[in-house]
Parts: structure tokens; sequence; C-alpha cells
């Protein structure tokens, strides 16, 4: 039989909502469209339709040694042209985000080629070649992945995540890089992911209502939502780690 | 120094509070006799930003405007998470529970009592400030600060 990832443990909405978001087969549900150059403002790392800027020539205009692993794996666009690394990184409020920083590490290495995440507790950066981030960026974005009240894109100051939303539902921000227009009720992007205000504004739709959220939520939370001693089969298997990894290192085998 | 003996209770809500509910708030809370002292807690929000790649920029945030208490004008200089109070006795308590029950209409609420200031200056103080620091202002921040607290007109 062939093998079948089974992607994480648990029972409940937020395991089979884990479960979706990484796995590649699953299609994520897209919610919103902010375009290309909308995009490129949020991250500020370029000015939107300059070219990009490189950090080494095409690979095609390289001689390149004979490498079996080169041939073995197809570069992505932005390594072929040679692009700078870039960055994108999010903060995800506890209170129901639709993600979450460890999530976003594993669905990125599921989903995407030629990243390089880095998981934090209260933030996550995927760092890769700068067409390949604008072309996963829209996904992080414009899909379940992403609410704009519980969800910020932010380069620095990113604190906010295990606070209590204001009134108004949206993670604290100290840099008030999104604002809620209480008469649209739409969540505009005013600075750029470091606090350098655009010249315009970025919007980004309408928060999702509490029922999408706890549909949709991946994080355990017992106050606003699935609590973690619920899921019984989660439980099981982080004793089971923990039992194992405590008696032999972590040596994959039972005694 | 505060006394050791006088009661000290918090206030914090299921969300962080607006500049106009921590108004309403504030002016209901002055009301109740035997408050001592009080102190907005929370997340500061700076006029300027103070690092990063945009440091130095100015930092205009809904969150930070100036209030009327009473008819004294605060500035708000953080995201209110908290209200810390300390009381001349405990009796204070139910009228200010009251006072919250009217705000909090939209979302839940607690008061705690516990020991929320400091009640004597720790030896770090005392390396910090010296002996002469204000000791008013010695636990709820910094005695050194040019900013000075606000004095509401008591109702005792």
């Amino acid at each position: 039989m062939a093998y079948k990832p089974q992607y994480c443990a648990g029972q409940t909405i937020v395991a089979d909502n884990r479960r979706k978001q990484m796995d590649p087969a699953h299609k994520l549900e897209k919610l919103r469209e902010v375009s290309d150059k909308d995009l490129v403002l949020i991250m500020g790392h370029r000015v939107p339709g300059s070219a990009y800027k490189s950090a080494h020539p095409p690979l095609a205009e390289q001689q390149e040694p004979a490498c079996p692993v080169r041939k073995l794996v197809t570069a992505t666009d932005g390594a072929k042209a040679g692009d700078r690394i870039r960055y994108i990184q999010f903060s995800d409020s506890m209170y129901n985000a639709p993600c979450h920083p460890y999530l976003r590490s594993y669905l990125e290495a599921y989903r995407f080629r030629g990243i390089d995440p880095g998981t934090l507790s209260g933030r996550q950066i995927v760092e890769c070649r700068e067409r390949d981030l604008e072309k996963y960026s829209k996904d992080l974005v414009n899909t379940e992945l992403f609410d704009p009240a519980l969800t910020g894109v932010r380069g620095c100051t990113v604190h906010g995540h295990s606070l209590r939303l204001d009134e108004n539902g949206m993670m604290f921000d100290m840099l008030q890089r999104c604002i809620l227009d209480k008469k649209s009720g739409i969540v505009k992007i005013v600075k750029d992911q470091v606090g350098v205000p655009l010249d315009g504004e970025v919007k980004v739709g309408k928060p999702m209502d509490s029922k999408w959220i706890k549909a949709h939520s991946t994080i355990y939370h017992s106050l606003v939502g699935t609590a973690y001693r619920d899921d019984a089969e989660l439980v099981e298997y982080i004793q089971r780690i923990h039992s194992l990894r405590v008696k032999y290192g972590f040596m994959p085998k039972e005694a | 120094m505060t006394e050791a003996t006088f009661p000290q209770c918090r206030i914090s809500a299921e969300r962080l509070l607006n500049p106009e509910t921590t108004e309403r708030l504030l002016n209901k809370l002055i009301e109740v006799p035997g408050i001592r002292r009080m102190l907005l807690n929370g997340q500061r929000l700076p006029a300027i930003i103070p690092y990063g790649p945009a440091k130095g920029l100015a930092n205009p945030h809904p969150m930070r405007r100036t209030i009327k208490v009473g008819d004294q004008d605060v500035e708000l200089q953080v995201h209110v998470g908290n209200v810390l109070l300390e009381l001349e006795d405990r009796d204070a308590i139910p009228a200010l529970k009251a006072a919250c029950e009217s705000i909090f209409t939209d979302f839940t609420f607690r008061i705690q009592e516990g020991r929320y200031m400091k009640t004597e200056p720790s030896l770090v103080d005392y390396c910090k400030y010296g002996p002469n620091a204000d000791k008013e202002m010695l636990g709820l921040a910094d005695p050194s600060s040019k900013s000075k607290p606000v004095i509401l007109q008591g109702i005792k």
C-alpha cells in the first residue's frame, strides 16, 4: 500500500484544519484579492514595477559545475534569475488566528520550494528569492491562512500575538500598520511591514466573522476555542513522544 | 511610601480598552470615594518609533490620545489593558464593581484584589534613584521621569 502522509494527530476541528493546511493536495480557499502591486507595497522590498535586483548573474549565463544534484533539482524562477533573498514575516494572534508560526513553517515546507522558514513563538518569517516570495506571499495573504484582524504582516515590532484583542477585535500593533475603517468595516494597511508609511492604502477586506474564525482556527485555546485537552488523540500522541524522548533520547524504537 | 496595609486591586477586561471606554470608566471610578492612587497599565504607544527601520518617524496611533477625567486632561501613553488601584479600605470594592458593570456591557471583566504596586523600595530602586526618589511614584513609573502624575480632585 502506498504511503499516505497523516500530517498531524488529533480528532478536533483544529487538528483537521491543521491537516488541511499542510496537505498540498488541499486547495486553500481564496478569500480576498490583494493585487501583486499591493503585495509589493506591503512587503516594502522594492518599488512596484521596478526591476528585480540580483545577487548573482542568471544561472543560464553562469558556468555551472557538473553536478548530479543540479541536474536533479530544477531551480526556482527566482534562483534562475539570480534574485536577492527577501522575506515576509507574519504575527498570528493566539485568539483563534487561522494559522500560527509552527504550522506556517510546516505548510510552507510542504507547499513551496526554495524557502527558508524561521519559526519563533509569536512570529514566523519566510525567506526566499524575491520573485518566488511574491508568488508565495499571494497564497499566504489571499487565502484562508490570513485574517485581516488576527494576522499581521510585520517585519519588526511584532508583539501583539499574545495580547488581548482590542475592542474592535483587532490584534494589538504598536506601529498601527493596519486600521479598521469602522464605517465600511474594511481593514486598510497603511504602512509596510517594517512600519514605513505607504503613499496610499491597501485594502485587505473585512475581518472574518467569529463563526468562520472558530471553524478555521488552527490554535488550541481553552477560553476562546477548542481546548488542547479535549483532543484525546493529540494528547496521547504528545505523551507518547514525550515518553519515548525521555526514555531513549528519541530513538524511534520501543523497549 | 505606600503603607502595606492599603488594599490594592486590579481591573482587567476581556479586551484592551479604547480611549473612549477608558475615559468613561475613569469618570465612573473617580466618583467612588476612597481611591488613593491609580495606574493605567498596558502596552506602550510611543509617539516616535523608537527602533527598527522606521526609527524616528512619527507614530500616529488612534489609541493614544488625550482623554478628560473629571476636569483634568490625561494623556494616554499606553493602550490600556489593566487599571491598578490603591484604596483607602476594602469598602470601596463593591462600588468599583458596580462602576465597571455599567461600562463593560459588551465584554467581561474582573476585579482582583492583591498586591500590584510596590509597598517598599527595593535595593535596585535605591541604587537607581538614591534616597531622594519621589516615593509616590516609586513602583509605578520611573521616579526620574519628567512626566508627573495627574492629580484628580477627590470627593472625600
